[in-house]
């Protein structure tokens, strides 16, 4: 079985998989990084998202074969800048989680967009632009959309 | 909760301390040793699948399934068996505790019970939690305080009426003195229980009627919130179900070869419902299935001579009376054929709802580790209790060599059981080994239990002004796959009927009629389960009734509830009062600025609808939407709410309630499960588009202060919701619209649709 080393959240990881498995099942299933949720493994939810290199992915589309010396951050490891803080602080001041189970995904969805905008706060375009790919059957999308907001207000920027 | 953990043994060697006589079984109150002051209640349960309110242990020893333990260290645990599911139980029910235990309500830590044969009735479902724990957990609270208060006063030889609680002690004030309650609960716990312990009322409460944030919220937002699929444990497999496209079909023949030749799949085994590929991940049990699905062959059964086609024409057929099955109404006031005859008018309309799945995002998976002597089980379950009963059924265990561990659940809707959890026993035992069975998206759509498909024939007869006489509203559905075949009792039709039986408005006569015709797909609980259809039958044919009488529909529905008393409604017979309907319809009316224009469309394509129903027999809920249609497309614009769940525990809690069941009901209003030969058409997200983050409306949710019990709120505003977008759509479109989901070809502003 092929080997392959990449980094997970900032530490080296090598594993031996098919080329063709996805990094979702990777995280789960071999790393025990449980935070990266399963929805619908065809790329139509956003519950499985993670960053590559610091953008926004869906992990059942990644296969492990094209991570050589690729970096990936799950919803684990998602702190420790002020993005992450900030998107953290405003899902819980704005309570945005029913069931709780897509949250990963949307948080890494709204990191992302809040890192690639800048020093500049996201118009509301943009943020149903970046979103709208992340469904959420609870419906907390009217918390979301404040909870970006207020990260962005509250001085979440790409560092 | 840690992995694989979440047990509590707090009801081992429960004493029979409760004493006879006491009102109401379900309150009593009895101590138990346990270390520390533990004192166990009875709730009525509610078990998902079978939808009885038994346990109410009328004659049976007393059996309590919640405690209240107030451990040495001054800390509290709520061990309660409620499901959560996003609604929020979690963080409301310690908050009932808290209030009248006098405690902070972040030192009170809930922990899942697990079922046993002495903790009954653990089931979540029908909007219950709330409701059936108010007042159990209230008394148990104040017992409890009530006693380490006598603790405190004997101590210092003091009467208990000179010192109170407040926040984890005792206080003398006119010493001075005051004791912590870890200090107390030695002393207190040999006291005896009280009767009748005194409840703080409405206007003492600091906690209650306060926002609080969700208990679980930091776990979610870091990851670490543990659902089922989320649980590890030694040795563990992995599993993919392959079942059969039609439902009831077997399977003949398979050809395993080319999957166990597949590096991790350890076992391919035939289980109740299936073909099990069982492997060391998840992408090698479902790189095996790929390859054994292939050569499976099914007997598929008569289901797969049943399509879309089929269903309309035996629902019509029921309507017609030409579907051969039997008929049972439930019937209020008057008899509504000779009321019909000495109407001026009648009015006549049919209405439809299509089959729904539930599409939870996290798709149905459970673990279980089954061996000979026990078995033990990892689910998001919304009845552990049937778990628990089922497994040991199959494994020919006793019960209480069973234990479910219940997780968070990835959303419930009334879908999250028992059958998928058994296939992970079935799993288990074949593979000798823990099995976790995930289901896979398409599985979870196409062998979900669906909401029923229905068809509604409504007629009034109206008097000269337009003022209904007499109602008669004729449904042909499916039944519960639970219920299907069973005699049609009152209780079951109070259910099937929901929202037709007991619509709300003061009509001399009324009648309710159920056709129940086969189903080729299993049948389940959906959020708000049957009122969906019903309420949304009910809501659309009053807004035509108040058409034809030429007025506004709020004004019609106001003159039909206001001062019109009282009726039974729900499953319960409860006593619904129209004026608290009338009330919360003028709230939502005023707060959404309904003008002296109504519904009219001020700008083309714009409309506004209104709707309100009695959820169940208790909360009552009304909505204004707007809404716009164009170019054959639909969006809602504006929800504005009203509610009276009575005593409102947690505001921020029942505004997201409203918020969920709103993106729930504009779902519904997009999705339908078709069928092709016996075959769930549907299988993504793609193919069932449900509602995104652009197309939420704005909601607006106003609450009524009320000091009457609380009711409950997960389901209570969907079919509200449902009926009141419709309205507003039908008003856009300038045409009724009688269908659900929307069908685009019914927006044509100019009535050329189809």
């Amino acid at each position: 079985m092929p080997r392959h080393t990449f980094t997970v959240n900032g530490r080296p990881r090598t594993v031996d998989a098919p080329a063709a498995m996805p990094l979702l099942w990777v995280l789960r299933d071999r790393l025990g990084l449980t935070g990266t949720k399963f929805g619908c493994g065809v790329g139509v939810c956003g519950a499985c998202t993670v960053h590559l290199d610091g953008k926004a992915v869906r992990s059942c589309q990644t296969s492990i074969g094209e991570l050589a010396g690729r970096g990936v951050t799950t919803i684990e490891g998602l702190r420790e800048n002020s993005v992450a803080d900030a998107v953290k602080e405003a899902w819980l001041a704005e309570d945005v989680a029913q069931c709780g189970y897509c949250q990963p995904g949307q948080l890494i969805q709204a990191a992302g967009l809040l890192s690639g905008a800048g020093t500049r706060a996201p118009s509301d375009a943009e943020i149903e632009a970046a979103m709208n790919d992340n469904l959420c059957r609870c419906g907390t999308y009217l918390r979301i959309r404040a909870a970006i907001r207020r990260a962005a207000a509250g001085g979440a920027r790409s560092s | 909760m840690d992995r694989g953990r979440g047990r509590v043994h707090v009801g081992d060697g429960v004493l029979t301390a409760n004493r006879a006589g006491t009102r109401r079984d379900f309150l009593r109150i009895s101590a138990v040793s346990a270390g520390g002051l533990v004192l166990g209640v009875r709730f009525a349960g509610a078990a998902v699948e079978t939808l009885t309110r038994a346990d109410a242990g009328t004659a049976a020893a007393f059996r309590p399934n919640a405690w209240v333990r107030v451990d040495a260290a001054g800390g509290v645990v709520l061990t309660v068996g409620k499901s959560e599911m996003g609604q929020g139980v979690r963080t409301s029910l310690p908050m009932i505790v808290a209030e009248q235990l006098e405690v902070d309500v972040d030192s009170v830590l809930l922990e899942q019970a697990v079922p046993g044969p002495d903790y009954p009735g653990l089931g979540t479902a029908g909007s219950r939690s709330i409701r059936s724990l108010w007042l159990p957990l209230s008394k148990a609270g104040a017992a409890a305080r009530e006693m380490l208060i006598a603790a405190a006063a004997a101590r210092w030889g003091v009467e208990p009426g000179s010192c109170r609680a407040e926040r984890g002690r005792v206080m003398h004030p006119a010493s001075g003195r005051s004791l912590g309650y870890g200090e107390l609960v030695e002393a207190a716990s040999a006291r005896a229980v009280p009767e009748d312990p005194p409840l703080k009322g409405s206007s003492q409460f600091r906690l209650v009627g306060r926002d609080r944030r969700r208990v679980d919220g930091p776990r979610i937002v870091s990851g670490e919130a543990v659902y089922s699929g989320d649980v590890r444990r030694p040795g563990m497999r992995f599993a993919s179900v392959i079942r059969c496209p039609v439902a009831g079909g077997t399977l003949r023949s398979f050809d395993a070869t080319a999957a166990t030749a597949i590096p991790g799949v350890r076992l391919v085994a035939p289980i109740p419902t299936g073909l099990a590929v069982i492997a060391d991940d998840t992408w090698a049990a479902l790189s095996g299935r790929e390859a054994v699905e292939r050569t499976v062959v099914w007997d598929e059964g008569e289901n797969a001579r049943v399509s879309s086609d089929t269903m309309r024409d035996r629902l019509a057929q029921a309507l017609n009376g030409a579907g051969g099955g039997e008929s049972h109404a439930l019937r209020r006031g008057d008899d509504v054929a000779s009321a019909m005859e000495k109407a001026a008018k009648r009015i006549r309309a049919e209405y439809a709802f299509a089959f729904q799945a539930h599409a939870p995002m996290e798709p149905l998976n459970a673990l279980a580790d089954a061996r000979s002597d026990r078995c033990e089980i990892w689910a998001g379950t919304q009845n552990p209790n049937g778990v628990q009963e089922e497994a040991a059924r199959r494994l020919g265990l006793a019960p209480s060599a069973v234990t479910v561990n219940v997780t968070l659940l990835g959303g419930g809707f009334g879908r999250r059981g028992t059958d998928y959890v058994l296939e992970a026993v079935e799993a288990s035992r074949a593979a000798k080994a823990p099995v976790q069975v995930l289901w896979t998206r398409p599985d979870d759509m196409r062998h979900d239990l669906y909401h029923p498909i229905s068809l509604h024939r409504l007629e009034a007869g109206v008097d000269a002004a337009g003022k209904p006489l007499a109602w008669r509203h004729r449904q042909a559905s499916v039944a519960w796959s639970s219920a299907a075949g069973r005699p049609a009792t009152e209780e079951r039709l109070r259910s099937d009927l929901g929202g037709a039986q007991d619509q709300p408005y003061a009509i001399p006569a009324v009648s309710a009629e159920f056709l129940e015709v086969a189903s080729p797909v299993r049948i389940g609980a959906w959020r708000a389960i049957q009122n969906n259809h019903n309420m949304f039958a009910v809501e659309g044919f009053v807004d035509e009734l108040a058409a034809a009488a030429g007025e506004d529909p709020l004004r019609y529905r106001l003159a039909l509830l206001q001062g019109r008393g009282t009726y039974t409604g729900g499953r319960d017979n409860a006593s619904v009062d129209r004026d608290r309907l009338a009330r919360v319809l003028s709230l939502a009316g005023e707060k959404a600025g309904w003008g002296a224009r109504g519904s009219s469309a001020t700008v083309p394509g714009r409309g506004r609808g209104v709707a309100c129903a009695v959820y169940d027999g208790y909360t009552y809920c009304a909505i204004v939407a707007d809404a716009s249609v164009g170019g054959g497309r639909w969006r809602a614009e504006r929800i504005v709410c009203a509610v009276d769940c009575g005593l409102a525990i947690n505001p921020l809690g029942i505004r997201a309630q409203v918020e969920g069941a709103v993106a729930w009901a504009l779902s519904a209003l997009a999705t339908r499960v078709t069928l092709k030969e016996g075959r769930v058409e549907q299988a993504t997200y793609r193919d069932f588009p449900i509602l995104r983050f652009r197309d939420m409306p704005g909601v607006e949710t106003h609450v009524v202060r009320s000091d009457a019990p609380p009711t409950g709120m997960g389901e209570p505003p969907v079919p509200v919701a449902l009926a009141a977008v419709m309205n507003a759509l039908s008003a856009a479109a300038g045409r009724r619209l009688r269908r659900v989901p929307v069908d685009p070809g019914d927006l044509n502003p100019s009535g050329t649709g189809a």
